[in-house]
C-alpha cells in the first residue's frame, strides 16, 4: 500500500539576507493511510516550515515527498490545511467561507450548500452561519477553518497547532470532537503541536522532533485505546516519555 | 427612545454647528462691508446671483442646474476611465512587486504634476470631450492607483496560502482573494480619487470653447468682474463635491459590513 505521507531525507534552507538557514535538516517519515500522526518540536524548529513542504506550498530544498505516491500538488490532492493563524476570508460569513473551498474544488454550485451545512453542524456552529468572523470567537474561527477544510472531503488533513489559543475546556472539548470526526470520516491526519498531553490524547503515533535544523528524534507508539483517559497510568507514562525527549531539546536552545 | 444625555449630546452639537455657520456668515459680511474692492459682494447679492442663475440663467442663457448637469457629466467620464485604468494597473503593479520598481520613476514624478500644466498638452494632443476627460483623469488616476497598491500589499499573506491550499490558482486567488481583501482600499481611493477629479472641473473647463460648465461659468464672470456669480460657482461646485463624496461614504459602509467593527 502507498503511504499518505513519505519524506525522504527532506532538507529546507531559506536565504536571508546574505547568510542561510537550515530549518528542516534530511528529515525521513512515512505516515500511514488512515493514521493519525502527531508532531512534536520546540518552537521555532520548522514545523510550520514541514506543513508548508508537505501541502506543496513551497519545494524542499532536496529529499523527495511523496503524497500518495505523487508529489504534493493541491491542484491533483485535496488537502485539507489547518493554519497556525487566523485564515478565514473577514468579508465571507461563516457559511461563504466554508463553501470557500467547494468553490475552489470545483464542486456542483448546488451542492454547497448543502454540504456546507452539514460541516458547519458537525462543528457545532450551527446557528451562526450568517456571522462574520469578527462577530465570532476564536475558537469559533478555528472551528470555522476545520469545516472549510473537511467540507472538501480531503485526502490528507494537516493542521498547525489548530487548539493552542483555546483555553483549557474548549481545548479538550475540540480534541474529542476532532477524534470523533477522524473514527467517523477515516482521514489521515498529520497534527502539529508543542503541547505534549494534546499528543498523547491524539495520536496513534507521536514524532518528536530535533530543535534546528530539525530531524525526527523520537517515534513513539501509543498503544492506547480511544477515548483515553489522561489521569491514567500508562497515559502519564507515555507523556512522561515524550516530555523528556522534549525536554532534552528545550535545554540545547 | 434615544437617553437623555445622547440628546442634549446631539442638541449641543448642533447649536455648535449652527453657530460657527452664523459666524462664517458674519464674518463674510464683515469683509465685504469693509473691504477696500468694490467687487467683494456680501452673502445677500451672492443669494440674489444664486436664485438668478438656478431661475433666468446666465449671460448666454444656461441655467446653473444645466452648468452642473454638464460638469457632472465630463467628471464622471474621467472618473470611469480613471477607475478603470487605476484599478487594474494598481492591482497588477501590487502583485509584481518588480514591475512596480521599473514604472516607480515615471509615476512619482508625474503624479505631483498638477492638472493645471496639463492643460497646452491636452490642446495640443486631443481633441473634444477627450481633453476634460484627460485633465479629470490625472486627477482620479493617481489616488486610485496608489491605494490599489497599498491594499494589495495588505492582503494577509496566509490567506493566500489558504487559498493555494485548495488548489486556486493565480486568476482565482486575485480574483477572490486579492482583490476583495483590497476593496475597502480601492473604494477609499475611489472616493479621494473623485473628490480630486471633481476639484479639477475649474481648471479642466479653462480649455474654453463651449460655454457651459460650473468652471466655465466661474471664469466667464471672472472676467466680468461679476464676483457673486464667481461664488455661486464656488459654492456649487463644494457642494456637490460634498455629495457626491457622501454616497460613496453610504455604499462603502453598505458594501463592508464585515468592516463595520474596525470603522468604529
Ligand atoms: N519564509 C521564511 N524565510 C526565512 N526564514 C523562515 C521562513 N519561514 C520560517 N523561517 C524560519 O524557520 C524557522 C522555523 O519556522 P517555523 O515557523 O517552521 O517554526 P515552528 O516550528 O512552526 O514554530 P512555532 O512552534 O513557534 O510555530 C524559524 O527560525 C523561522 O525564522
Ligand atoms: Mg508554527
Amino acid at each position: 500500500m502507498k503511504k499518505a505521507i513519505l519524506l525522504e531525507s527532506v532538507s529546507k534552507k531559506y536565504e536571508v539576507g546574505s547568510s542561510s538557514l537550515e530549518v528542516i535538516k534530511s528529515l525521513t517519515f512515512d505516515v500511514n493511510e488512515n493514521e493519525f500522526v502527531c508532531i512534536v518540536g520546540p518552537s521555532g524548529c520548522g514545523k510550520t516550515t514541514l506543513l508548508r513542504l508537505v501541502s506543496g506550498l513551497e519545494p524542499p530544498t532536496s529529499g523527495r515527498i511523496l503524497i500518495f505516491g505523487d508529489p504534493p500538488d493541491p491542484r491533483k490532492q485535496r488537502f485539507g490545511v489547518i493554519f497556525q493563524e487566523d485564515s478565514l476570508l473577514p468579508w465571507r460569513t461563516v457559511i461563504g467561507n466554508v463553501k470557500f473551498g467547494l468553490e475552489l474544488q470545483g464542486y456542483k454550485e448546488s451542492e454547497h450548500e448543502k454540504i456546507a451545512r452539514t460541516y458547519i453542524e458537525l462543528v457545532g456552529l450551527q446557528g451562526f452561519e450568517n456571522y462574520y468572523p469578527h462577530q465570532i470567537s476564536g475558537g469559533m474561527k478555528k472551528r470555522v477553518a476545520i469545516a472549510r477544510a473537511l467540507a472538501i472531503n480531503p485526502d490528507l488533513i494537516l493542521m498547525d497547532e489548530p487548539f493552542a489559543d483555546l483555553d483549557a475546556q474548549t481545548r479538550s472539548l475540540m480534541q474529542r470532537e476532532l477524534l470523533n470526526i477522524w473514527s467517523k470520516l477515516n482521514k489521515t491526519v498529520l497534527f502539529i503541536t508543542h503541547n505534549v498531553e494534546e499528543a498523547v490524547f491524539l495520536a496513534q503515533r507521536v514524532f518528536v522532533l530535533t530543535k534546528r535544523p530539525s530531524r525526527v528524534k523520537q517515534i513513539i507508539n501509543i498503544d492506547l485505546p480511544y477515548p483515553r483517559a489522561r489521569l491514567s497510568p500508562p497515559f502519564i507514562s507515555y507523556r512522561e516519555r515524550i516530555l523528556t525527549a522534549f525536554h532534552e531539546e528545550l535545554e540545547g536552545i | 427612545m434615544i437617553p437623555i444625555k445622547k440628546q442634549y449630546r446631539r442638541l449641543r452639537s448642533l447649536l455648535f454647528a449652527l453657530s460657527s455657520v452664523i459666524m462664517f456668515f458674519i464674518f463674510w459680511e464683515l469683509i465685504a462691508l469693509y473691504s477696500p474692492s468694490p467687487y467683494v459682494p456680501d452673502p445677500y447679492s451672492v443669494l440674489k446671483a444664486f436664485i438668478t442663475m438656478l431661475t433666468v440663467g446666465d449671460i448666454d442663457g444656461y441655467t446653473l442646474t444645466w452648468h452642473a448637469l454638464v460638469s457632472l457629466e465630463r467628471v464622471l467620464l474621467g472618473f470611469i476611465v480613471g477607475a478603470a485604468t487605476g484599478v487594474p494597473i494598481g492591482m497588477l503593479l501590487g502583485i509584481k512587486p518588480t514591475l512596480k520598481g521599473a514604472v516607480t520613476p515615471i509615476i512619482e514624478p508625474l503624479r505631483f504634476i498638477p492638472p493645471i500644466a496639463w492643460i497646452p498638452l491636452s490642446i495640443v494632443l486631443l481633441i473634444g470631450l477627450w481633453r476634460y476627460i484627460f485633465l479629470i483623469w490625472i486627477g482620479v488616476f493617481f489616488p486610485v492607483l496608489l491605494d490599489t497598491i497599498a491594499g494589495v500589499k495588505r492582503t494577509s499573506i496566509t490567506l493566500i496560502q489558504m487559498a493555494k491550499t485548495f488548489g486556486a490558482d493565480n486568476k482565482k486567488i486575485i480574483a477572490r482573494v486579492i482583490f476583495p481583501s483590497s476593496l475597502p482600499e480601492i473604494m477609499n481611493g475611489l472616493r479621494v480619487g473623485l473628490g480630486v477629479g471633481w476639484m479639477c472641473i475649474v481648471a479642466a473647463e479653462m480649455i474654453g470653447g463651449e460655454p457651459v460648465g460650473l468652471g466655465r461659468l466661474i471664469l466667464k464672470y471672472a472676467n466680468l468682474l461679476q464676483i457673486d456669480v464667481v461664488i455661486v460657482g464656488m459654492i456649487t461646485i463644494g457642494l456637490i463635491g460634498l455629495t457626491l463624496n457622501y454616497f460613496i461614504l453610504l455604499l462603502e459602509k453598505r458594501l463592508f459590513k464585515w468592516r463595520v467593527e474596525i470603522r468604529a
